[in-house]
């Protein structure tokens, strides 16, 4: 699997996240010279809870109570689980989701959709897309995604990268949006994640990327 | 005006095309008529204002002249109208589904007419490449003649050269003071074999990973490669025998597998080399491959300038030259170009971003020490190197 970083659009302290920001972000990719639209992507995310069977019970303390589920949109076969307390990370077919239904042993509690516009740019591929909450809608962040293609490592595409990031920190600052790009900064050790980039890797990103967008849209709320 | 043949959308292509180059070739004669017809009328003013005699002739030719003009001003209006709902001045039509790879010709800005609008710049890149490939040429052959065929040395022909070829300054003595060799007599530089060029080199770059494989044992292991990547490096993989290697395999964990054949197999003649990303796999990775990825790309095309370098100033050490630049790349990712120190640039030219790509590969005179160590974008790289 190739490279991936993942950022999300921090709004300037007092501003609201519009629409707006999405399409100007859009443009400013589009300002770049060789870039050319790649149709839509989507993905997206559900938030689980543990249903104790037994209410009078106490929970088992070693089975996680929050649990995230991820339909990747360049894996429509697959469906990954992160359980953020454990560090763990559970890579399944999609239909899983329907075994996850009839056990009822977990629920989804809420949902975020991801979806947006995918460009390609050389060897790179970016997407930037619209964080949705999913009951009404609601927008609650944009997320960026950056793949570089000839590279599968961590490691040595680190430089690249960053220096991608810069690029784009640059000419977002230079169209003066509102608010700038954060990357998602992840320690992949700790889930026992190695140098070689795997879906696994992206799930983690999401999971990290989406708790602290959900984090910045209730503070400037 | 002859009635005008529609070119509906049920014509096919060609004789759609064939109509827009037609109407274009109106539209220019009309314009040179008008061109005339105004000459005419000012000719016509200048005599009428000198001979006053002549001038009712002349307000004759005028009314002629005027009317002239307004019917060609009429037809050039219709033929433009016509070019324009063809699509020929808008390059409207470039992108239709349809139309059998041809596309309608194209009026570019500064006035010329393109028959297809790609040709321009395939024609532009193919001059320049065209021209870089014949100097080095011209420069391999004439180093081949001035080895084996001393005896045809042509004082004038040597001087000319040197004039127009452009040589580093600290090349052209060794050349000139190399013994000369017929391919007959055993030469006095020993040729170093394939297995100690190869153990160098792994002493030299132990970062990167060299196997060994013969010709239809390379295509079977291109073809596993697409199939499943191989999580961890497999160890290297050199041939027993080296009588029979047609393909050096450079791996350098993350960044690069770079193929290099030889040929005949066995020798230490290199003869093709090309790059590609770690996780490309498929019959299309061999040495005279080409990587989907632009990076690799570019870094393939500078390779083939540096093979035909090393095979023409030094052919005995040639292979070893080239797999010691080929290990300089194992920082294709994280060194900085030597000129505007940054890692990744915008080209303009090919609107791309990409890490330097170019790497000097010109040797000293002395080249124990050459390490092959700078490297350039490729806006960023001067033209002789």
């Amino acid at each position: 699997m190739t490279v991936k970083w993942l950022m999300h659009f921090q709004p300037n302290q007092g501003t609201t996240l519009t629409s707006q920001v999405m399409a100007e972000a859009c443009a400013v990719a589009e300002s770049f010279p060789g870039v050319s639209r790649d149709g839509r992507w989507r993905s997206a995310m559900t938030f689980y809870r543990a249903v104790p069977r037994d209410q009078s019970l106490p929970a088992p303390s070693d089975l996680p109570r929050d649990l995230i589920g991820i339909s990747l949109h360049d894996l429509p076969n697959e469906y990954l689980f992160v359980m953020r307390s454990q560090r763990l990370i559970l890579r399944a077919h999609s239909s899983v989701q329907t075994v996850m239904d009839k056990l009822q042993s977990y629920k989804g509690r809420f949902f975020i959709n991801f979806e947006g516009l995918q460009y390609k740019w050389g060897d790179f591929k970016l997407r930037i897309g619209k964080c949705l909450y999913n009951p009404n809608e609601a927008l609650r962040g944009i997320v960026m995604e950056v793949e570089y293609l000839p590279l599968s490592s961590m490691d040595k595409s680190q430089r690249v990268m960053e220096e991608f990031y810069e690029i784009w920190r640059e000419a977002v600052a230079s169209k003066l949006l509102a608010g700038q790009f954060i990357n998602t900064e992840v320690n992949f050790v700790e889930y026992g994640l190695g140098d070689s980039y795997t879906p696994q890797h992206t799930a983690v990103l999401y999971g990290m990327c989406v708790v602290q967008v959900i984090a910045s849209s209730n503070k400037n709320q | 005006m002859e009635p005008q043949q529609q070119a509906g959308s049920g014509d096919a292509p060609p004789k759609q095309v064939a109509q827009a180059m037609d109407r274009l070739g109106r539209a220019a004669r009309l314009i040179a008529e008008i061109r005339l017809g105004a000459d005419r009328i000012l000719e016509a003013l200048l005599v009428s204002n000198e001979n006053p005699r002549l001038s009712e002739k002349a307000a004759e030719l005028t009314l002629g002249e005027e009317d002239a003009m307004r019917r060609h001003f009429l037809d050039l209006r219709t033929v433009g109208k016509q070019l324009e709902d063809s699509g020929v001045l808008s390059g409207a039509l470039r992108s239709r589904g349809n139309s059998w790879g041809l596309h309608m010709p194209l009026v570019c800005p500064d006035g010329a007419v393109v028959a297809y609008a790609w040709k321009r710049q395939l024609a532009g890149q193919a001059g320049a490449s065209a021209v870089d490939r014949a100097r080095l040429a011209l420069k391999a052959f004439s180093d081949q003649k001035r080895r084996f065929f001393p005896q045809l040395e042509d004082d004038q022909l040597n001087r000319s050269n040197n004039d127009t070829i452009k040589f580093p300054p600290t090349k052209r003595p060794r050349l000139l003071h190399r013994p000369t060799q017929s391919p007959n007599i055993d030469s006095t530089e020993q040729k170093p074999m394939l297995a100690d060029i190869l153990k160098s080199i792994q002493t030299e770059a132990p970062g990167v990973t060299i196997s060994t494989y013969q010709r239809l044992e390379w295509s079977k292991r291109a073809e596993s490669l697409a199939l499943d990547q191989p999580k961890e490096q497999i160890l290297s993989n050199l041939s027993g025998s080296f009588n029979e290697v047609a393909v050096i395999e450079l791996v350098a964990s993350g960044v690069f597998r770079v193929l290099v054949s030889l040929h005949p197999a066995g020798s230490t003649d290199p003869d093709a080399v090309a790059f590609f990303s770690p996780n490309e796999g498929g019959s299309y990775l061999h040495s005279r491959g080409m990587s989907v990825h632009h990076v690799f790309k570019h870094v393939t095309e500078y390779a083939d300038k540096a093979l035909q370098y090393f095979q023409s100033s030094d052919p005995n050490k040639a292979l070893s030259h080239l797999l010691s630049w080929i290990c300089s790349h194992q920082s294709l990712f994280t060194k900085n170009c030597s000129k505007c120190c940054k890692l990744l640039a915008m080209d303009k030219s090919l609107a791309l971003l990409l890490p330097p790509v170019h790497r000097p590969y010109l040797l000293n005179s002395k080249d124990h020490d050459q390490d092959f160590a700078t490297a350039y974008h490729i806006g960023c790289s001067s033209y002789d190197v």
